[in-house]
């Protein structure tokens, strides 16, 4: 992905980048290579935003404090937006359906499986 | 074709009765889009005119029906002996008989665009000849009819919908999300969507209900983490998630439907309303942390405050309207003209609400917004008054308890800020119908202009 089209999809966001983002998008990379070669960096950027927003948010655990809230449930919106753009409707439901997971195993106190597998489960669907 | 009788009663001798309203009524209650209203009258002394509602025209036009056919000229008809079979209660009127004949008994008005065809002087009269009388028209309507659904079974639909949604998910989350959906609301996003929806060649109720249903719990979803966020005790009366249930169980739900609702959206498959919806939902996301952010030099200006509210308020209501035309396959200028009209109407309803906060009948606490110090146009206008600004600026620098916070709402209500909003709310609901002027809506214009109108209906 180029700088410029980081810094575009950063807007906001760009303290989390080196706060455990940058990671976490060359993990994601690494996962989507049967993808499209143009949508690939936007895939990725999707999952990394939806691995970093949940934790943001607190989900599952400690609520976070509300400033803190919001930016998670900006990742998690920046993220479905990126997937509008670049991701297949499978691809959609499926990054979906894993929030659907987390979010209903943390709303009655269960455990899910880490929000990275269910994330690079989701990059798998056709 | 639908047939009709519209029912009177006159009062006088001779009078013209107006009643294009009535008319106008019947065709959009009707709902229909394009065709003809007939029109006749079902006696022989009642006439039909099209001319001007003016008085002094009218007495005009009596004083000709009277030197045409005057009362007193001797009507063959009025001999009584030279006439069978007739009722103990005939009256004497050949002269209202004669008027009658300068008149016309059946009248067909054009219907275009849900609109009757009346020039800027024209009202449609029934013009009663031999008064006072109880009286009846026949009206038949013939033409293209707008929503195979009517508004009350759309919305049945959208219920039904959220309701079957529910049905499905997890008690530990929907239970929550049952009691906000169940609590009301005025349901405007989703009316947009299916009124958008309807507007297209490809109108299919039950794909614009599922969009309209998942726009609601998304809208839902971002309401209850607002809620934490605000530390908000009560929605539409009852607890929110985040007080009934904690923060951690409030977030938890809010990404639930957050996710459910992309969810449903992507599986209507239509790539342009998935993207039109998520812009929106950034568009939301990303206001949240301004009003946040804004919060810090409390009230802010009317900059920051419209920024905020284009993004809170007003982009899910431009997307409701923009996803309902795209899924029905409007044309790009009929999807940008409701997208512009959705922003206008959201951000008027968004003033209307700030107007909520200072009024004792509204069922709130007066003061709410103050006390959370969210961002709100009259505290706003208030505070640049010259009279009472510096007051209400120094007030809300400080700690607001219950003191304050009356205090800052009795100077709001004393000063021309809420007057202010209202003015600014009604002209861009002005300019929302403006939009819709310049682009054909195969008849759906009356009902958004409605519910342009309703959005800001709590602030008159």
């Amino acid at each position: 992905m180029s700088v410029q089209l980081i810094d575009r999809e950063l807007d906001r966001l760009e303290s989390l980048w080196e706060d455990g983002l940058s990671e976490m998008y060359r993990t994601y990379l690494e996962a989507v290579g049967s993808h499209e070669p143009a949508s690939q960096p936007k895939l990725a950027l999707a999952a990394a935003l939806v691995e970093i927003g949940v934790r943001l948010q607190g989900l599952g655990g400690r609520a976070a404090a509300p400033p803190t809230l919001l930016m998670g449930d900006l990742c998690l919106a920046r993220s479905s937006r990126l997937l509008a753009d670049a991701a297949s409707q499978s691809v959609q439901v499926a990054f979906a359906q894993a929030i659907e997971r987390m979010s209903a195993a943390a709303a009655s106190g269960a455990d899910a499986p880490p929000a990275r597998e269910l994330l690079l489960d989701a990059l798998k669907a056709s | 074709m639908i047939g009709k009788r519209l029912r009177f009663e006159t009062r006088h001798a001779t009078e013209f009765v107006d009643i294009s309203d009535r008319l106008r009524a019947e065709v959009r209650q009707a709902g229909m889009r394009m065709g003809r209203l007939h029109l006749q009258s079902l006696h022989t002394t009642l006439g039909l005119a099209v001319n001007e509602n003016e008085p002094l025209l009218l007495r005009d036009f009596e004083g000709l029906l009277n030197r045409l056919a005057p009362a007193n000229a001797g009507y063959e008809h009025d001999d009584f002996a030279r006439r069978f079979d007739i009722a103990a209660d005939e009256p004497i009127n050949g002269h209202a008989h004669c008027r009658q004949l300068l008149l016309t008994g059946f009248a067909t008005l054009l219907v275009e665009d849900g609109e009757l065809v009346l020039g800027r002087w024209q009202s449609v009269f029934a013009v009663e000849l031999d008064g006072p009388r109880h009286r009846e028209l026949a009206i038949q309507l013939d033409g293209q009819f707008s929503l195979p659904l009517q508004g009350g079974a759309q919305s049945d639909l959208v219920a039904l919908e959220l309701s079957r949604q529910l049905l499905v998910d997890p008690e530990p989350v929907s239970a929550p999300m049952r009691r906000l959906v169940e609590a009301g609301g005025k349901r405007l996003r989703p009316k947009l969507v299916q009124l958008a929806a309807g507007i297209g060649p490809r109108s299919e109720p039950l794909r614009a209900a599922a969009l309209a249903a998942a726009v609601e719990l998304l809208h839902n979803a971002t309401l209850i983490h607002d809620d934490y966020v605000d530390e908000s005790t009560h929605r539409r009366g009852r607890p929110t998630v985040a007080a009934a249930e904690g923060p951690e169980r409030a977030i938890a739900v809010g990404d639930y439907y957050f996710a459910k609702a992309t969810r449903l959206i992507a599986e209507i498959g239509n790539r342009e309303v998935t993207s039109t919806i998520a812009e929106a939902l950034e568009a939301i996301c990303a206001s949240q942390i301004d009003d946040v952010a804004f919060r810090g030099t409390y009230p802010g200006d009317h900059d920051s405050y419209l920024q905020v509210v284009r993004g809170k308020t007003a982009a899910l209501f431009a997307a409701a309207c923009a996803s309902g035309a795209l899924l029905s396959e409007a044309s790009p200028e009929i999807v940008e003209a409701l997208r512009r009209y959705g922003d206008l109407v959201g951000i008027a309803f968004q003033m209307a609400d700030d107007l909520v906060d200072f009024s004792p009948s509204s069922g709130k606490p007066v003061g709410l917004d103050i006390r959370q110090r969210v961002l709100s146009l009259p505290l706003i206008y208030a505070a640049e008054d010259r009279t009472v600004g510096p007051e209400v600026r120094r007030l809300l620098a400080g700690a607001l308890g219950d003191a304050e916070v009356g205090r800052v709402a009795e100077l709001v209500t004393s000063s021309d800020a809420l007057q202010r909003v209202r003015d600014e709310a009604q002209k861009l609901v002005d300019a929302a119908v403006h939009e819709l002027e310049t682009v054909e809506l195969d008849g759906l214009r009356p009902t958004l202009i409605s519910l342009a109108h309703s959005a800001v209906d709590r602030i008159s």
